[in-house]
């Protein structure tokens, strides 16, 4: 039943990758204009060198063409000896294209970044889960207490401050000033020291301060949602029914509540799944972190259509695998819910 | 009163200054590829100049072995320099590869593959190279003619039109062959006389045929060399490159021109740029060097105030600058058609003002196109412009731009003096500039109105080919040579030129072209003096201010180098960390 299910699932989110490919093709490629990725703007570069390096990229065929190259089709068919000439590979034949700028496999480039990606993503999810639980849970239990307004107050700020500007408080804090005080400080830049750097202990080292800005945000959020979610369920039926039966309160709200208020909670961190790609972007150019999101900020102002399209589908692909991963821990946590 | 509090006092004014400077804008600016510098017109090859430039040589003993970290802004693009536009990645290649010659400190050939100048036939066609011999590649190969042959092909030969060199045009268009004479001699010949030929186009790294030679031109542009060149000739050879992280290198001991003194040398690659001081603070990176990791110019006082670094200061070979719509067909040209009002303009315009306000005193106000290091630079370039609001008046008085009775803004025949001015939209020296060419050009009865535009979509377009505009401000990067051709000769004004002015006149179009026709240095600078001259009188597109790199050192890092022309790391070598480690 279940497999089933994940098939249908799999085959509905074909039209999904066309469509999502389609249009980040077409906004890339209508913003890029006449440029040429990787070439700088600069009058000992002629007219003519700009065109012929076009022409060799394959950017001066028209949009549909170019959208197919990328996928691959037309040397796809010629292999099949459909068409003939000589088409360039796509994205369907591995590799996730190859980068304007630099001419190497966008999966490279992806491939090298994810696990810093995921180390300080990762982390600062847990981080917001394990903190933002039992924030939401003492907020609904308390409501209306000082503990709730100040958590209340908690989460406006984490939703109103930048996180750009609240990396920079913690860099001059924590590294510059506490560096200058003799203090022990932490590093403000990189996922591990240049020199001789790299080992679990300078790693971690590097991760506290990305991972608490990163997760300041989730934190913010998920606690919220977890109080107005807990607060929900505790007005429940079921939950007065496990009280009137003399169900001692802590279990009520530990087994019976929190279960229940949990069900959107995965939803939204469901949803987060693709940031675990690209979604500490920002952290990740303060702190100098070698990871996706950086990547794909720097090589969109390239218009470097290859590697942010690369970057799309990868993203793409992560968010269909997130949402059905999400459905799927529904009916772990909510046995209602049944797969047809 | 103490100094003390004082200097405090001015830390805590620039901490705000800075505070201010982080506007979500300004640090989406710093999200971008080549960060500020991608807001520049780039000139080819990018380099400092000697204004206050030097050496930080001292008389610590040199200790050899130990490690440096540099940061890098922007992350490197590619190690093959036949493909590369960008500083960044030829700042790390010029670690690696070397070419046929850098340039000096005062804007000079210096050889480093070539064993000394090229010698010039006597119709200045030709240019006979003499190769060091001896010098291997770091495989244990001989660097020879053939590789510089090889190199020179992928840029201009036809046959290897695939490869996606943006240096084929210009090449092209002046090279007629490069062929190896013998194992050790390689002959260019050109197709005309072209004085900055030598200086614009024999400082490339070499690439080693032996490794490259077999591919085709489309392999070319993907090969693995491109991102790992394992193979190389410089002072340091190539030992990793973590993507977004940081790119490693080691030294060479078998560098023909003696082996570096450090071990390794590390690139360590930032996401922004106003994270490079807070670094060399801590200590996570020894060196900010302008153009790849520079110090933010409103962080120059609180640099200079930290005891464990060292702060350099100096003019770069760029410059910011206004132009004006000269095309008779463009309605623009109604108001800047007359020179005198042009001249009047610059008159009304408080420079120094600007260089204090907007770019932190480091910036040097500019009485000429040519950066103040340069051989043909005319310090006495006259006149200087110095600000003269009275005079600005009285000169548009004259033109018959009157001012109405009640002030206001200046009309002759009925047309107001307003125009529009635009900038790239991001770049927030270039966004207050304007605000402030507003004001000051209101004070004598002239309305401009900012407009910020899309770097690439408008400005660009704007500049060198559809021309729709009143007047633009853009900034500028020349090669070391002092040709200013790009700018100022009017076969430049056709589409794809950067005359975007339209600024047609005869005299100056011969003085260029003679200027680049011999190759007699004392004539060029004669004519370049010429050049300065009838730009300080036309004022086509004047220029506002040279601004600053800045520099910043650790303290143990010794025997550094810095000025206009040193572009290419020849000095790398020399330094060393007083702590060797």
């Amino acid at each position: 039943m279940l497999a089933k299910y994940i098939l249908r699932r799999v085959l509905a989110s074909i039209p999904t990758f066309f469509g999502v490919t389609l249009v980040s093709y077409f906004l890339i490629w209508v913003t890029a204009g006449d440029i040429v990725p990787g070439v700088e703007i600069n009058p000992y570069i002629k007219k003519e060198d700009i065109d012929r390096i076009r022409h060799n990229l394959g950017l001066d065929q028209p949009f549909w063409i170019q959208y197919l190259n990328w996928l691959g089709l037309p040397n796809l068919a010629a292999q099949l000896h459909l068409i003939s000439g000589d088409w360039p590979k796509g994205i369907l034949e591995g590799e996730f294209g190859r980068s304007l700028i630099d001419g190497s496999p966008v999966i490279t480039h992806i491939l090298d970044r994810l696990p810093n990606t995921l180390e300080l993503t990762i982390t600062a999810i847990l981080l917001g889960v394990l903190i933002a639980i039992p924030l939401g849970v003492a907020g609904a239990l308390r409501r209306g207490s000082k503990i709730d307004h100040a958590l209340t107050a908690l989460s406006v700020a984490g939703v109103a401050v930048p996180s750009f500007w609240l990396a920079l408080m913690l860099i001059l804090l924590f590294s510059v000033q506490f560096e200058q005080w003799h203090l022990p400080w932490l590093p403000s830049g990189g996922a591990y020291s240049a020199y001789q750097g790299g080992d679990f202990l300078d790693r971690v080292l590097h991760l506290i301060m990305p991972a608490i800005v990163l997760s300041f945000g989730y934190l913010a959020i998920w606690s919220r949602f977890g109080r107005s979610s807990m607060l929900e369920v505790l007005s429940q039926d079921y939950v007065r029914t496990a009280r009137a039966k003399g169900m001692s309160e802590r279990r009520v709200v530990y087994l019976h509540a929190l279960r229940n208020a949990l069900i959107p909670l995965v939803t939204l961190v469901g949803l987060e799944l693709p940031s675990l790609v690209s979604g500490g972007a920002v952290v990740e150019i303060v702190f100098g972190w070698p990871g996706i999101g950086r990547f794909a900020l720097d090589r969109a102002f390239g218009h470097d259509y290859t590697a942010v399209m690369g970057i799309v589908t990868f993203a793409a692909l992560l968010v269909i695998a997130g949402n059905l991963l999400a459905d799927i821990l529904y009916a772990f946590l909510d046995p209602r819910i049944r797969y047809t | 009163m103490s100094g003390d509090a004082d200097a405090e006092d001015k830390g805590f004014e620039q901490f705000e200054q800075f505070l201010d400077e982080w506007s979500r804008r300004d640090f989406l600016r710093n999200l971008g590829v080549g960060t500020a510098y991608l807001a520049f017109l780039a000139g080819g090859l990018e380099f400092l100049e000697a204004c206050g430039g030097g050496s930080t040589t001292t008389t610590v003993n040199v200790k050899e072995g130990g490690h440096v970290v540099e940061s890098s802004v922007s992350d490197l693009k590619n190690f093959n320099a036949v493909l590369t536009t960008d500083y960044t990645s030829d700042q790390m290649i010029s670690m690696i590869n070397d070419g046929l010659y850098t340039i000096d400190a005062t804007g000079n050939l210096y050889p480093l593959l070539a064993k000394e100048k090229p010698q010039i036939s006597s119709d200045n066609l030709t240019y006979t190279i003499p190769l060091r011999q001896g010098v291997k590649w770091s495989d244990g190969q001989d660097l020879t003619a053939d590789d510089v042959v090889f190199t020179y092909q992928l840029m201009y030969d036809p046959q290897y039109a695939k490869v996606n060199s943006p240096r084929r045009g210009d090449l092209s268009k002046y090279v007629s062959s490069v062929t190896a004479k013998d194992k050790y001699t390689v002959v260019f010949t050109t197709k005309t006389v072209y004085a900055p030929f030598a200086i614009s186009h024999m400082l490339y790294a070499i690439l080693p045929k032996h490794v490259l030679g077999s591919l085709s031109p489309d392999d070319i542009n993907t090969a693995p060399y491109n991102s790992a060149p394992t193979v190389s000739s410089g002072a340091f050879t190539f030992t990793k490159w973590d993507k977004g992280s940081q790119v490693t290198l080691t030294k060479n001991p078998k560098y023909y021109r003696g082996a570096p003194h450090l071990d390794s040398y590390i690139f360590k690659i930032g996401g922004a740029s106003t994270q490079v001081l807070n670094q060399l603070k801590t200590g996570e990176i020894d060196v900010g060097f302008p153009g790849i990791g520079a110090i933010d110019p409103s962080q120059y006082d609180s640099a200079k105030s930290v005891d464990s670094i060292n702060v350099y200061s100096y003019a770069r070979l760029s410059f910011d600058f206004i132009a004006f719509q000269l095309d008779p067909a463009k309605p623009a040209s109604k108001l800047f058609g007359d020179k005198t009002v042009r001249q009047a303009m610059v008159y009304a315009l408080d420079r120094a003002a600007i260089a204090h306000a907007l770019y932190f005193d480091q910036a040097t106000v500019a009485n000429t196109s040519m950066p103040p290091a340069s051989w043909a630079y005319n310090k006495d370039n006259t006149p200087a412009y110095n600000f003269d609001k009275a005079k600005a008046q009285s000169m548009l008085d004259a033109a018959g731009w009157k001012a109405g009775s009640g002030g206001g803004t200046r009309q002759k025949d009925g047309v107001p003096f307003k125009f529009e001015m635009i900038t790239n939209a991001g770049n927030k020296v270039r966004e207050n500039l304007l605000v402030v060419l507003q004001q000051q050009w209101k004070d004598v009865g002239i309305d401009a109105t900012p407009k910020y535009v899309d770097f690439n979509k408008v400005l660009v377009p704007a500049i060198t080919d559809t021309r729709n505009f009143d007047m633009f401000m853009v900034g500028f990067i020349w090669n070391p040579d002092p040709d200013q051709s790009a700018l100022w000769h009017s076969r430049n004004a056709v589409a794809g030129g950067f005359n975007g002015m339209q600024y047609k006149n005869p005299d100056m179009d011969k003085v260029l072209d003679d200027a680049v026709a011999t190759l007699d240095q004392g004539k060029r600078k004669q004519l370049y003096f010429k050049m300065q001259q009838i730009l300080a009188e036309d004022q086509p597109a004047p220029i506002l201010t040279f601004p600053n790199g800045i520099l910043g050192l650790n303290k143990r890092v010794q025997n550094w180098q810095y000025g206009t022309f040193i572009g290419r790391r020849v000095f790398m070598k020399d330094v060393f960390v007083t702590d060797g480690k």
